[in-house]
Order: structure tokens, then sequence, then C-alpha cells
């Protein structure tokens, strides 16, 4: 049979829908699927309707129409992909069919109401496309990580992974604040290294290694060591923070800039085997205060120079941190917000627990006006229990 | 029984073991029993005045004491007592 003639026999078999029926009908419950490819897609979307590229109907059509009985009209750019489209999905059991008739062009034509979706170009399709056909995340998933901005805290053994993988999932501007240059003894974790950069700024050695992975990326240094004087600068052009530091001091910095800020703070920790992450949302409620009211006496603990860490369990966290940003920047899924993950390398143990904000967190709490930057050396060197109160204000450093 | 659940920097003051077990039908009754056979590990959770650490976490069956009664949240025989200290490392 040829292509004609089997159109012909559709035209009697399919229902043929106007655009101005097929709007209306969507709006009524009708699932509108726009078949066309991607690039077609660019030109406009119409209202209502899902894309869902003809190469990929059957795979994903169970989860758009779980229901056999649901109504599916097919669009394409005239009615020939359309009338095979739902030729398709009558063999597969879906018998409420119809084809727009005309398609997109005549949807146009007729003045029906579209929109130009964001659209990825010729090379996100191919860099992305294992990601991009992900139901959830989809062109418009993808557009969202495009106008991201994330700055990592640290482009060490936490920061090293998220970075990677933020830039290759195209975290659109992926910034990284790091004072430090490359050490022999970081290489076992911080993989964004290399044994020929020993001796190079962390950040810059940070910019070629995510560079190179994907240059269509805006990649941001900020070779400093934050404090109370820069960090709100640095934090101006950001959405989302990813703390990856190595102290005390400057995780209680990060908490109460972004508390004061309104950014997000994706946590993470590890110490020896052991790893922590959670999410802080922006505003807090919990913030990192609520789980720490106060860093422990230095005695009480060790950095991780002192500890000693393995390399693997600040990659699997920082990964973690990563996967939180995607959610976060997508809307995909469901955060860590309000949870604290504990994993343990050694016994590969991952748990849970619950947080809840502290009523009376001096930073986050319902009705607290931001308490000030105080002077976290001072804050985390003796456990000082009142330092905050007796030293309000900018750190003096 | 209560077991309490230590993390591996604390795990050196009780023995090495990652965990132990003890009596009482509060939290602080359970953490009183710890100290009794390790009062230095007692010292890293509690001040000296008996207070919970600020930078130490317990939590019940994954409820954060410090959301229900603190050292006074009751305990039944078979919780879990999870220590989750802070660390910095990065």
């Amino acid at each position: 049979m040829s292509l004609d003639q089997r159109l012909e026999q559709l035209r009697g078999e399919i229902a043929l829908v106007s655009p101005s029926e097929a709007l209306a009908r969507s709006r009524a419950g009708a699932l509108l699927l726009d078949v066309r490819e991607a690039e077609e897609i660019a030109l406009g979307l119409p209202e209502n309707a899902q894309a869902v590229s003809r190469g990929y109907l059957e795979m994903r059509i169970a989860e758009l129409a779980p229901d056999p009985d649901q109504e599916i009209l097919l669009l394409c750019a005239a009615t020939t992909r359309s009338l095979l489209a739902a030729d398709d999905l009558r063999q597969m059991g879906y018998y409420r069919l119809g084809a727009v008739q005309g398609g997109f062009n005549r949807w146009k034509d007729e003045g029906l109401p579209y929109t130009l979706p964001d659209t990825p170009d010729r090379d996100a399709l191919q860099r992305y496309a294992r990601q991009l056909v992900l139901p959830e995340m989809g062109a418009s998933g993808q557009a969202l990580l495009g106008k991201a901005r994330v700055l990592l805290i640290g482009a060490g053994g936490l920061g090293s992974p998220s970075a990677l993988y933020l830039a290759a999932a195209g975290i659109g501007t992926l910034g990284l604040v790091d004072h430090d240059r490359v050490d022999r003894s970081n290489l076992h974790r911080q993989v964004l290294h290399r044994d020929d950069r020993v001796g190079m700024a962390k950040t810059e050695s940070a910019r070629l290694t995510l560079e190179a992975l994907n240059p269509s990326i805006r990649v941001q240094t900020h070779r400093a060591r934050l404090d109370s004087g820069n960090v709100e600068s640095i934090f101006a052009d950001y959405d989302i923070v990813v703390d990856g530091s190595d102290n005390f001091p400057t995780r209680y910095l990060v908490n109460d800039a972004c508390i004061k800020l309104g950014l997000t703070n994706v946590y993470g920790a590890v110490q020896g085997f052991e790893g922590q992450v959670s999410v802080f949302p922006a505003g807090g409620r919990p913030c990192y205060r609520c789980l720490f009211a106060e860093p422990p006496p230095p005695e009480h603990a060790p950095s991780c120079n002192e500890a000693g860490v393995i390399g693997v369990v600040p990659g699997i966290i920082g990964l973690l941190q990563a996967l939180e940003v995607i959610k976060l920047v997508t809307g995909i899924g469901e955060t860590l917000a309000g949870r604290l993950l504990l994993f343990d390398g050694r016994t590969t143990r991952l748990r849970e627990v619950r947080l809840g904000a502290d009523p009376e967190c001096r930073y986050c709490a319902a009705g607290m006006q931001f308490p000030g930057y105080i002077d976290y050396a001072h804050f985390c060197a003796d456990g000082a229990r009142e330092s905050e109160s007796n030293a309000p204000g900018p750190d003096p450093r | 029984m209560i077991r309490i659940e230590l993390p591996a920097a604390l795990q050196p003051l009780a023995d090495g073991q990652a965990g132990l077990e003890v009596t009482g039908n509060t939290v602080g009754e359970a953490l009183q029993d710890l100290g009794r056979k390790h009062p230095l590990l007692l010292s890293r959770i509690l001040t000296r005045g008996g207070q919970l650490r600020p930078h130490v976490n317990l939590f019940v069956n994954e409820q954060d004491v410090r959301a229900e009664r603190g050292l006074d949240t009751p305990l039944r025989a078979g919780d879990t007592l999870l220590v989750v200290p802070s660390v910095a490392g990065g």
C-alpha cells in the first residue's frame, strides 16, 4: 500500500478535528499531543499541547495517558504524521483518537494561542539528549537548568563532584569560590584537579576542567576566602548556594548570608567514612543553625586534614548535593528540605532523620530581624557561647 | 533496652563500638546510663551542666528530641537513639 493510499484509508477511520475544536476539547480534558520534531516545536507549541516526538510516542504514551479511555488528539505540521501516530496509538489499545486537521500550520493561521517554548539548540540537543528524553525533564526542564545560577562554596572534595555533574547537566551559570591552590594531597578526592596543576589556583584549575567538559556554560570564579565583607557581593549573582566548605566559620557565614539574601543552601559535610546532606530552603526554617546552633569546641572537631577522609565519601555526598540542585531548579521530585540524610560508608548505610525549624532560631525564626554577621573565626575558635550577642555587626576582619 | 548509635568520631570513647545497649525511660536517663560506663563519651554529648551540647543532635526513631521534650523525651524498649554531631569536612 502506498503512503497516499494508507493516509486515505486512515482519513476514513480516524476522526479529523479542526484546530479550534481541538483547543476546546483539550481545555475540556482531551490530551493534545504535538508529535513534531524539536526544531519545529521551536517555532511554536499550541496552548495545552504536550510535545512528544513521534519517535518516542509509543514509549511515552503509557505515562502521558495511563487510562486507555483517555481522549487523545494528535497534531503535526499538516495532517500526515498525526494520522500515522493515531494509527500507532490505535494499535496500542487507545480508541478515542483524533487528528488535528491542517496541524500547526492551520492552528497558527486561525490565530489560535501558542507559546514559543525554550528549545535547546543543536549542541544542546546532542549534549543533553539522554536527560532531555526524560519526561520529567524535557526541553522546559533543560531550559530551567540553563537559566540557573548556582554557586559552589569550595572547589574541593564536595565541590569537585558537584561542579563536574552540574556543569555536565547544563547549569547555565556555575560559580566557584575558593582561595586555595591545588595540593597533591587534594587529588585523591578533589577530582576537578589534576597532577599537572599542583600549585595552580583551584578556581582556575576548576575552570579549565569545567570548560573542557561543557563549553556551553558560564563558569565564574571567585578566588577569595569568603568573609562577611565579600559574601553579599559574591552571592548577589546566584540563586542557589552549595555549601562544600571545609570549616565551621564558613558554614555559619554561608548560612547567615543565605538567610539574609533569601538563597537556598544545599548543605553537605563529610568526615572519615561519614557524610551528611540536607537542603535549607530560602529563608530557612529550618536553617543550618536550627540543626547545629553552635559549632563544637575545636577539641571536639578535628578537620578533614587531621581526621582524614576517604575520597569516595565526599564524592557521594557532593553528588547528592548536585542532585538536590537539579531538583530545586527543575521542580522535579521532592528535595531534602526538612530531612537530613546520613551516610555511613563503612556499612554503606543511608539513613534519614527529620529536621524541624528551631522556633527560637535567631536567624530564621518567624518575625526575626537579621541579627547581622558575627566574628565567625572567634565564634568557632573557642566555641564562645555569647560571641553573637557581644559582637553584632560586620566581621571586623 | 535502648540502642544508642554513635558516629565514628565518638566510637573510640565507647571502646570502638558503633552501638551500645542501655536502659532508661527517658533520653536523659539513657544517657546517664551510658555515662556510667563511658563518662568521657557522655561529656561529648552533654555539657558539664547536663544540657545537650548545641552541636549535637539526638534522634529517637528519626525524630529530633529538641522538637520533642529534649532530655525528658520518653523512650520505650526497642527505641534507637541516634547521636549526630556537627562535622565540617568538605
